[in-house]
């Protein structure tokens, strides 16, 4: 076995995640033997948790459309250059947070909130049972003002530690896919990871409770 | 506030999870579907620089054929420019260790410079002519002379018509060879036989020998050819009387333009402080 799958295998542990990236991988290769409308699934697959770590990132719901789709379009134009060594989803959001902190970095004085409404589903609404008890109209604002200040709070941190704490906690990815994603260690990831916890403990402390 | 202790606990990653449930509504995928569409057609259609294609280039293996041109390019320019060069070197270097000539600097110098155009070329032309007649305080031993006239025609011969001082080095060596028509015929061909050859540098080392050592490069060379001017260059009379003929016409200018400012000023009425200045 070639020594970059044996990488790969040893990133990607979970047995779901690499029948993932064998599927993924399949299709690549049919988009690299010329099929291009096989991308169109790739898309279809990876479009809201692309846009959901760009919205994260940059609390902007247009610059986040922008910047997902200019992430699938280098994508598409650098498929060619996928060889395979980690998954293709580890990939696509490389591209996808390294096209963002690039947009980041380059309007680093001018950002302002286009936030998404907050949809209360099964997953949710258990946590927001347990932070308010409130009813109706209260509830709304209360609400709204706990996504604004949630949002102020990670714009606070820096680009390195919001990307961190948006893949781990968000996305739900684990340490050494974010530290591939991010080409840093995953020594370095975890103490990314507990600053951050501890400036959004000081920054939302009202809305803590233990 | 009792209800609100009774309450479970919430954290951060309570909090984050949040983040999650931020979601755009559906229309807005059909929105984002058209328009990555049209992003990928116009970036299936416009053509990208060259300097994009570069990586991919060399991504297609081009290394190799690219690496070994680069090789053989270096090599045929190192071997064009350097390898005379490093002939004469050579030639220098078979000297005996305990060999008694000491060869100038300017023996090599100019080989190098006929061929290379990194070396400087006034250097080159000087060194060319200090090197055309190389020269040793010490006894010079039959080989080492058998060295120095073997380079002679090496150094001579690509530069004979490109300086003056290469010229007049090859009308000195003509001259010689009409004077001296064995020697210089020697000197020139370099294809005696190995008597006629020990006899010939035996003779030019007498006569080298004979030269003082405290003596100046141009007094050696008018020792070694007998007083005869090898550089045909003005008399010292002529060139005295030139001078004093362009300095005195010199000065007859200079009275002549003082006389007339002279006479401008009777005519003009002069300024006092002109006046006062002049005197």
């Amino acid at each position: 076995m070639n020594l970059s799958k044996v990488f790969t295998k040893a990133i990607i542990s979970s047995p779901e995640r690499q029948q993932e990236a064998d599927a993924d991988f399949a299709v690549v290769k049919q988009v690299q033997a010329g099929d291009v409308a096989a991308f169109d699934k790739l898309i279809l697959k990876y479009r809201e948790r692309v846009f959901g770590v760009v919205y994260n990132l940059t609390a902007n719901r247009e610059d986040a459309s922008d910047l997902a789709q200019d992430s699938f379009i280098k994508a598409f134009q650098s498929i060619n250059r996928f060889q395979g060594h980690c998954s293709f989803f580890t990939w696509l959001y490389r591209i996808s947070v390294n096209t963002t902190l690039s947009h980041l970095r380059k309007n680093r004085l001018r950002s302002f909130f286009s936030l998404e409404k907050l949809h209360e589903d099964g997953t949710n609404a258990e946590v927001l049972e347990q932070l308010t008890d409130k009813r109706g109209a209260d509830r709304d604002t209360y609400l709204h003002e706990l996504k604004e200040k949630l949002n102020e709070a990670l714009q606070k941190l820096s680009i390195p530690h919001r990307t961190v704490i948006t893949l781990f906690e968000i996305d739900g990815l684990s340490h050494s896919e974010i530290a591939e994603i991010m080409g840093c260690s995953e020594g370095t990831v975890r103490s990314r990871l507990h600053y951050a916890k501890q400036f959004l403990q000081g920054e939302l402390g009202k809305y803590l409770r233990s | 506030m009792p209800e609100l202790d009774q309450r479970p606990k919430v954290t951060v990653e309570d909090l984050l999870r949040l983040k999650r449930a931020e979601r755009p509504v559906p229309e807005f995928w059909s929105n984002f579907e058209r328009e990555l569409r049209q992003k990928q057609l116009t970036a299936l259609l416009e053509k990208r620089p060259w300097w994009q294609e570069i990586p991919q280039f060399l991504a297609r293996r081009a290394y190799l054929p690219v690496g070994a041109t680069a090789i053989l390019a270096f090599t045929l320019v190192s071997v064009k420019y350097y390898a005379p060069a490093q002939l004469a070197q050579v030639q220098v270097e078979n000297l005996p260790a305990g060999s008694p000539v000491t060869v100038d600097r300017g023996v090599t110098a100019p080989v190098a410079s006929v061929s290379s155009p990194l070396v400087n070329r006034s250097e080159s032309v000087q060194s060319a002519t200090e090197a055309a007649v190389v020269v040793s305080s010490v006894p010079v031993s039959s080989e080492a002379s058998s060295v120095v006239v073997e380079l002679m025609p090496l150094l001579l011969a690509p530069r004979a018509a490109e300086t003056p001082s290469a010229r007049l080095l090859a009308a000195n060596l003509t001259r010689l060879e009409q004077s001296e028509g064995d020697f210089g015929q020697n000197v020139l061909n370099a294809r005696l036989s190995a008597p006629a050859r020990e006899q010939a540098v035996a003779s030019a080392a007498e006569e080298l020998a004979s030269v003082p050592t405290n003596s100046t490069r141009r007094n050696r060379l008018l020792a070694q050819y007998g007083g005869r001017q090898l550089n045909p260059e003005p008399a010292p009379p002529a060139v005295v009387r030139e001078r004093l003929a362009r300095r005195l016409g010199a000065t007859e200018t200079s009275d002549r333009s003082n006389r007339l400012a002279r006479e401008i000023d009777t005519f003009s009425t002069p300024m006092p402080q002109i006046v006062a200045l002049r005197f």
